[in-house]
């Protein structure tokens, strides 16, 4: 039947494309007037594709012979375009990098090694290349630091009555002391502290201090029993209402962080990246207060790092690369365009374009810098990159079970600590 | 799905060949678009189900791996009980009240078009992103409802969306909410209703009720069967409502984790997405297992004249 | 089905001839009103519920950011018609430029939508031809995948059409009956229309062209009128397909667009995406508005003898 050949046609063609043979990638593209085209995916709110435009224009007009088209997106709605893309052979030239993700798409062969093909970090600040490094290359741009913040809120303190802690001397316990007290000291229903159980940042910072991490060289790199702990301190908390009730935080996980407790004054302390304050300062009209996570034993060993708050990476089958790395270059190294960028996507590791910024600054923008470069002597070991397969880790499901205590911390630790491994386990 | 050879019945022999050249020539785009645009991919998913494909690598052959994968997997089994719970409560109640609101709306009352378009409204807005804050906001722990029901005394009302007993009622009840679509079916299909019938039902005297029993409902009843079949298929797709409401987490502790949401986890979260055509294609299962019973069963009390 | 079960005027009648005479309607017409009262209270207490929403949205997107999530109130006490002009003009081009890139996709897929699946309808419910139960299956099936696992293998069909970040991916489709809901749904009603029609054209000499265009389609109004409408409101929200298919930003619909307010890991401006969340449901309430009056013109044209 001849329908039916059209049909098997049909499918040989698409069969082709999954597994990569037929797709057109490794060409390079260019348009009607002789221009390299380059496409650039990345996701964000309206502030930063504007600025991100205006970036766009100022390298169009140094590079005349090359057009760079964007495509902005969402963050949820970004990966499930940029999967599709990928797996259909149409990638975008430049793509924005999730530290979660980039093993995924980096492993199995789908990014470009930007050491190999020319792009200079040669200005980067210690500890802030191999953000993007896996074992087979070096995939990522580090395209802003990012690090482990404690979010203090003067205004719920003052309320409270409560003084705001030394963080380089405090501990676990002060600090649960000090949302305890900042519940009890509140008139309006403030709560001390988010319940930090169930944030992934807090959580590594908190592994890595009894000598675990979250990830290492060999996959998962915690045992369920430290987890257990992890969660049974969390589960005290709740009950001695230094955290919020379990419906509250549970409420709180699928919230917009604009929309939080933290962004709406009703926290003393809470935890964020470090590129996260700004949003908090606005929704919450605050001058919030940055704070070191506490230690284990006051001795200031937080055992924090350098994250890459997002990377620049480019297709493995682009066939633009010499425009690509030019561009992406221009993104970390040209310090025009560090200033058009400024610190919105997080602080520039390039250290020149970092001084080209630092007069500009906003308030808010001026006590991250000062943040990070504060934790700069004291950071611990650099993190490993979310090896294939980590890039969920579920801690909010987990967690939930925990504090509505429909299983216990233990339990929970463990039945993470399985899904995860074996998840990782599928992916190496 | 032998059960809609039903609609072969009553077959005449008359113009036999004409009506063969003609029901092609009619169907010729939908042919169309069957071969160039939908068979494709439906045959390739059907092949991804059999292989492991992690989305940015080409697939490899497994065999029945991911379907002997789906018996060991615990959540997925809740998110079988998750979605049968939704379209066995769901359905019926939306259905139900579509059809109540419909009648009503069609007795030429004043204001028709204004209640009309009311009723549509949650329809036209349901999958928007400031339905899923509202719903989150009215149905907090905090929440508009709560305040409501503390002020007539009900002490300590659950955190509706928190609490996972109560977190999938309320997206039922979001899907309930927006009955406005098969409403406007119903209308549809009751304007096709002559008027005549009931004309002569009423000068012999025949009351409300006697008049829906015996006119409405039969000559609505090939409509009453798309509704269901549609409706049916779509509540076991469930995806958007519970995606937006839970911020695609399916929480608290999996208690709104669709089927098909798991599926979309499985995908494009954890790029698995030979396991998720499997899924899909358990779902193709269940699906059609419904929607051949609904058309064997729909030989008992569906109508149609001809 | 046996022509035994169509109901009819007897039918009724003689399930109605146990019920009283004529006297006792009109004694009844003195407590109708309060009936009509009741049943407007019931309707106008649902419309509440219903409208609330649509309220709250108003209001909201009178409000400065920081406050909507704060007050779930409907008393305002700012009033924000910033957030309009802001909203209008906070992406990379004008808000017009979205709803008229919408607008060419609803109206697109409602001509495909109409045409081809009013076609494809009338085979399946009045032609008897070689392996219809089984394309009709078929065509069943097609509705019971979920699109997130077609949908790699459907970019790389459009990828090879070179219609990636064009309009027809989401259109074209339409055309071609791809929407098996309308096609079934066609068919529902043409098979609940009085088959003696037909055949009395048939025997005055139609061919099932002119069947289709003179007997069937006139009836089928209110059928046309919900797939129009349900297609405009299904295209104009329609999320998935056009963000995967459309890339840059001059090819944006509402939807893709709107979410461009949104940050949901910083930031996100509501006030923008409130107020043009509402400015983007004007024109489907205005379609729906126009639409349902065909719903009542059908009446007109059903009232057959």
């Amino acid at each position: 039947m001849k329908m039916m050949n059209k049909v098997a046609a049909g499918v040989v063609t698409i069969g082709l494309a999954l597994t990569g043979c037929a797709a057109g990638g490794g060409a390079p593209t260019t348009n009607d007037q002789g221009q390299t085209v380059i496409r650039f995916s990345w996701w964000g709110n309206d502030t930063r594709n504007r600025l991100t435009e205006e970036v766009i224009a100022l390298f169009e007009e140094q590079n005349p012979d090359i057009d760079v088209q964007g495509e902005p997106g969402e963050w949820s709605g970004y990966w499930d375009r940029l999967a599709t893309q990928m797996a259909a052979g149409d990638a975008p030239d430049v793509i924005q990098m999730d530290e979660k993700y980039i093993a995924e798409y980096g492993e199995r062969g789908a990014l470009l090694d930007l050491e190999a093909a020319g792009v200079d970090v040669s200005r980067f600040a210690p500890g802030t290349v191999d953000t993007g490094r896996l074992s087979s290359g070096l995939f990522g741009i580090n395209a802003g630091i990012n690090s482990p913040t404690v979010i203090a809120n003067p205004a719920v303190f003052e309320a409270a009555g409560v003084a705001i802690p030394d963080d380089t001397t405090w501990t676990w316990d002060d600090l649960a002391q000090t949302a305890q007290a900042i519940t009890e000291g509140s008139s309006d229903g403030a709560v001390g502290s988010q319940n930090y159980m169930m944030v992934e940042p807090i959580m590594r910072v908190w592994l890595r201090q009894q000598g675990q991490d979250e990830f290492n060289e060999d996959g998962v790199a915690f045992d369920a029993e430290t987890l257990g702990q992890f969660f049974q301190q969390g589960l005290d908390l709740q009950q001695s209402g230094a955290f919020p009730s379990a419906s509250v935080a549970s409420e709180e996980l699928t919230k917009p962080v604009d929309q939080t407790m933290g962004a709406t004054n009703r926290l003393g302390l809470f935890y964020y990246w470090s590129n996260q304050v700004k949003a908090f300062d606005n929704a919450s009209g605050q001058d919030l207060q940055i704070l070191r996570p506490p230690s284990m034993n006051g001795d200031g060993d937080h055992e924090l790092w350098y994250k890459a708050s997002m990377l620049w990476s480019a297709s493995g089958r682009t066939g633009n690369q010499e425009a690509v790395v030019k561009f992406i270059n221009f993104l970390a190294n040209d310090v025009d365009a560090g200033k058009i960028l400024g610190v919105e996507r997080g602080v520039p590791a390039n250290l020149d374009v970092r001084e080209a910024v630092r007069p500009d600054l906003q308030a808010s923008d001026a006590k991250i810098v000062e943040y990070l470069e504060s934790i700069e002597s004291e950071l611990g070991d650099p993190m490993t990159v979310t090896p294939v397969g980590g890039a969920d880790i579920e801690l909010g499901r987990w967690g939930t079970e925990v504090i509505l205590e429909r299983m216990t911390p233990q339990a929970a630790a463990e039945g993470l600590t399985t899904e995860l491994t074996s998840k990782v386990q599928a992916g190496a | 799905m032998s059960a809609i050879g039903e609609l072969a019945h009553g077959e005449r022999q008359k113009d036999e060949s004409r009506d063969n050249k003609a029901g092609y020539i009619f169907l010729t785009p939908w042919l169309i678009g069957l071969v160039v645009i939908t068979i494709g991919p439906m045959l390739a998913s059907l092949y991804l189900s059999f292989t492991s494909y992690p989305l940015l690598a080409g697939p490899t052959w497994t065999g029945l791996t991911n379907y002997i994968r789906m018996f060991n997997d615990p959540r997925l089994l809740n998110s079988l009980v998750v979605t049968f719970t939704y379209v066995v409560v769901g359905v019926p109640l939306q259905l139900i009240l579509a059809l109540a609101i419909a009648v009503l709306l069609n007795t030429g009352m004043k204001g028709l078009a204004f209640y009309r378009s009311v009723f549509y409204l949650p329809s036209l807005m349901g999958s928007s992103v400031a339905i899923a804050l509202l719903w989150r906001q009215m149905f907090g722990t905090t929440g508009l409802v709560n305040q409501l029901l503390q002020s007539l005394v009900v002490e300590n009302p659950p955190g509706w969306i928190a609490d996972p007993s109560t977190a999938l009622g309320t997206i039922i009840l979001l899907h309930v909410w927006t009955f406005g679509s098969p409403m406007i079916i119903f209308l549809a299909g009751l304007r096709q209703i002559p008027t005549m019938y009931y004309e002569a039902a009423s000068v012999d005297g025949a009351s409300k009720w006697t008049q829906f029993r015996t006119i409405t409902l039969p000559l609505l009843s090939p409509i009453v069967f798309f509704n269901l079949v549609l409706q049916i298929i779509g509540a076991f797709q469930a995806f958007t409502q519970a995606f937006i409401v839970s911020g695609g987490t399916g929480g608290p502790a999996d208690s709104t984790m669709f089927f098909t949401l798991y599926l979309y986890q499985q995908g494009f979260t954890n790029f698995q997405m030979g396991y998720a055509s499997a899924m899909a294609w358990l779902l193709v299962i269940i699906i059609g297992i419904f929607t051949a019973i609904n058309f064997a069963v729909s030989k008992y009390w569906v109508f149609y004249d001809d | 089905m046996t022509e035994t079960n169509t109901p009819d005027v007897q039918l009724a009648a003689a399930a109605a001839s146990d019920e009283n005479t004529v006297t006792e309607r009109r004694t009844r017409s003195g407590s109708s009103t309060a009936r009509s009262v009741i049943k407007h209270i019931l309707l106008v207490l649902a419309a509440i519920v219903m409208i609330y929403p649509l309220l709250w949205m108003v209001v909201s997107s009178f409000r400065p950011t920081a406050e909507i999530f704060r007050d779930t109130s409907l008393w305002l006490t700012t009033f924000r018609v910033e957030n309009y002009a802001e909203g209008w003009n906070a992406l990379n081009h004008p808000f017009s430029r979205y709803l008229w890139n919408s607008t060419i996709i609803a109206l697109g897929s409602i001509i495909g939508n109409v045409v081809s699946c009013s076609l494809a309808a009338y085979a399946f419910a009045r032609l008897k031809f070689k392996g219809r139960s089984i394309l009709f299956s078929i065509m069943l099936l097609t509705l019971m995948l979920p699109i997130h696992v077609l949908i790699v293998p459907q970019y790389i069909v459009f990828a090879q059409f070179g219609w990636i970040n064009t309009f027809w991916p989401l259109i074209l489709p339409k055309f071609l009956a791809t929407e098996a809901f309308f096609v079934f749904l066609m068919v529902q009603f043409i098979r609940g229309l009085p088959k003696e029609l037909d055949e009395a054209a048939l025997i005055d000499g139609c061919g099932h062209f002119r069947i289709f265009f003179n007997v069937i389609l006139p009836l089928m109004v209110p059928a046309i009128a919900t797939t129009t409408i349900f297609t405009f409101i299904w295209s104009w929200n329609d999320f998935f397909s056009a963000l995967i298919y459309l890339t840059s930003p001059q090819m944006f619909t509402v939807p893709v667009a709107l979410k461009g307010f949104l940050d949901s890991t910083g930031g996100s401006n509501w006030g923008a995406m409130f107020a043009m969340s509402l400015v983007s449901l004007l024109p489907v309430f205005f379609a729906f508005l126009f639409g349902q009056r065909f719903l009542i013109r059908g009446i007109a044209t059903t009232g057959i003898k």
